[in-house]
């Protein structure tokens, strides 16, 4: 089953009498374990279509389904809880708490799970473990260097087992090398079954994934990632 | 549950995160329920004076004094309840059980030996302790007797057993009152001094007519009538017709001031709660423009924060928080600090409230009450003035959030 599916989906803004369309009758689908890269230049959409896919914005016509879930109709309290429970995002700003340490900010999706889970504590030093910053829980993100704080974040997007992992720029705020170490370990990740969606505009990023999607106008065109050339068989052909 | 209590706790943790804005709304809501707690004990320590002094009083009791108000002002004569007045009232009153009619002396010189004192001496009949519920503890009350056959003993206060007869009993024992020589038939128990100061064991009591004739030169008025009624619940009537009845006697037309005053429990309680009230309003506005205050500050510095702080609104909403969780979550950082206040702001008042004694001889009582009212109002202040704020952290779409970070 397909993890997420978007059937001719729009996003419409009204600014007076000006209708603007953010995404035109997009048909998309993202399965388990893929590693999507979305370019475009800004106001392409491909920030629009991050927000439906995370949930924080819903279709404004069509249909999205996440883990089976429409999501289409859902309110604001139902989304909030799609969001706690499949979906881990990371920011170009990392948007870290500063006034918790790494741990404290690894175990903040926790707080807001309907059911709690036990043994939260172990499981974020294991991640900050994973991102190789076990001897850094209890720093607070102003001791940490932006790689870091963008380690911190994965640890965090990471802390609910999300089936999707959604970052948005996650190198923007950081140097090539800090920049490429991230994008290894968002590869090891997806190496290990994660599904993740990249947003960015620099083709350095795109070329760690295994499927560029193109936004322009609010349309996708799917190409293949120039780097890693992994042939898309398990996969199948999308139109725009 | 779950969710509120972590709501609690994140709450709690920026609190203490940010402490500027900590300090400064803690800080204003403390002035403010200061004061507040202040009123709160002044007022109880008033309304509990008031009290003790009408249960001294008596709740059934009355005092006619002689002189007008206005007599009193400018320092006239304020003899004009005669005895004839008292024996027409007795006749008049079958409901007042007790009516006892004093006159006094203040600075009479009395010797026993070579100790000598002055003090207060009181003319009255034997109806006097009875009529003030004080108890003779010692020897014996005046008798009718006494009062008739105008004969020199009294009764005396604790003070001046002490000063006068030291650790020796005084009962039957004779000392001068200026140059005439009483005889102690009892002594008053201990009372101790009143709310203005004066010393009530510093007295000796004796038959009227012994004070009027053979200490004050007096054969017409007394000073004062003290009557106890039957019911006290009807003292409003007794008071209107013991007014009427007195105005018949002296003769005085309409619009003519009464030549006397009554005084009962009722004005005990009226004064000490005017003169208490002046105090409460003055300190209830201050009090409560600087509560006002405190909210705005409070407002003001949390509308500040939620927009400092919308990336964390942001990534709270992202990673699951309802708009429900951030609206608590602000809510309690506003309410947590203006409990801290409050709290400090109690402790203020108690440290002040001593001062307040010391400069105004001020009755001030500290009870529960006056810390349950600080800790709602605070609590209030929070609730109030933090929930715009907190409303708009919840309304901070966390995509614009996000990406404004």
């Amino acid at each position: 089953m397909s993890l997420c599916v978007l059937e001719k989906v729009s996003k419409t803004y009204t600014t007076g009498d000006l209708v603007v369309y953010a995404l035109r009758q997009v048909d998309l689908t993202i399965d388990p374990g893929e590693f999507v890269a979305v370019m475009g230049p800004s106001g392409s959409g491909k920030t629009t279509l991050m927000n439906i896919l995370g949930c924080l914005d819903v279709p404004s016509s069509g249909r999205y389904a996440l883990a089976g879930k429409d999501v289409t109709a859902m309110d604001d309290d139902e989304l909030s809880r799609m969001r706690s429970e499949h979906i881990g995002f990371i920011f170009q700003s990392f948007h870290l708490l500063p006034y918790a340490t790494a741990l404290e900010n690894v175990l903040l999706p926790t707080l807001y799970l309907e059911r709690p889970v036990d043994g939260g504590k172990s499981r974020a030093l294991e991640l900050l473990s994973l991102v190789g910053l076990e001897d850094r829980a209890h720093f607070r993100p102003n001791q940490l260097s932006g790689g870091q704080q963008q380690r911190v974040a994965i640890a965090r997007a990471l802390m609910n087992d999300p089936e999707l992992v959604l970052a948005d720029e996650p190198t923007g705020a950081l140097d090539t090398t800090t920049a490429a170490g991230i994008m290894r370990l968002l590869s090891s990740l997806n190496e290990r079954g994660k599904t993740i969606v990249v947003v960015t505009h620099d083709p350095e990023v795109a070329a760690y994934a295994r499927r560029v999607i193109r936004m322009r106008d609010g349309v996708p065109t799917e190409q293949p990632s120039g780097r890693t050339p992994r042939p898309l068989t398990a996969h199948p052909p999308v139109t725009p | 549950m779950r969710r509120f209590i972590s709501s609690l706790h994140q709450a709690l943790k920026a609190v203490r995160a940010f402490k500027l804005r900590a300090v400064f709304c803690i800080a204003s809501v403390a002035l403010g329920i200061s004061a507040i707690t202040v009123i709160v004990a002044a007022t109880e320590g008033a309304y509990r004076r008031a009290y003790e002094m009408v249960d001294r009083f008596g709740p059934d009791a009355m005092l006619v004094l002689g002189g007008s108000a206005e007599a009193r002002a400018i320092g006239r004569r304020d003899k004009t309840i005669t005895v004839q007045d008292v024996e027409a009232l007795r006749q008049a009153f079958p409901t007042a059980y007790l009516l006892v009619p004093m006159s006094s002396v203040r600075e009479v010189n009395i010797s026993y030996g070579n100790r000598r004192h002055q003090t207060r001496v009181t003319g009255t009949t034997e109806g006097y302790s009875r009529s003030w519920s004080w108890p003779v503890v010692d020897g014996r009350d005046l008798s009718e007797a006494d009062v008739k056959g105008m004969r020199n003993v009294a009764l005396i206060g604790a003070q001046v057993a002490r000063e006068l007869f030291a650790n020796t009993d005084p009962i039957g024992k004779f000392f001068f009152v200026r140059n005439v020589a009483v005889r102690v038939v009892g002594v008053l128990e201990e009372r101790g001094t009143t709310g203005a100061g004066h010393n009530l064991d510093d007295r000796i009591v004796m038959p009227i007519t012994t004070a009027m004739k053979k200490l004050m030169n007096e054969k017409t008025y007394v000073n004062a009538v003290r009557i106890r009624f039957l019911d006290a619940r009807n003292m409003g009537r007794y008071r209107q017709e013991v007014r009427a009845f007195l105005r018949q006697r002296h003769g005085l037309k309409p619009g003519q001031p009464d030549d006397f005053r009554l005084l009962s429990s009722e004005e005990i309680i009226r004064f000490l709660v005017a003169l208490t009230g002046s105090l409460v309003i003055f300190i209830g506005i201050t009090g409560v423009m600087a509560l006002v205050v405190a909210g705005f500050v409070l407002a003001n510095l949390f509308l500040l924060s939620v927009s400092e702080r919308s990336g964390e609104i942001g990534i709270r909403r992202a990673v699951g928080a309802r708009r429900r969780d951030i609206l608590f979550q602000f809510l309690l950082e506003a309410i947590a600090l203006t409990l801290v206040g409050g709290l400090l702001g109690f402790v203020l008042g108690v440290a002040a409230g001593p001062l307040l004694k010391l400069a105004a001889d001020f009755p001030i009582y500290f009870s529960w009450k006056a810390f349950a009212a600080g800790l709602i109002l605070s609590m209030l202040v929070g609730l109030i003035f933090g929930l715009q704020p907190a409303r708009r952290a919840a309304a901070v779409h966390p995509i614009q959030a996000i990406r404004s970070g």
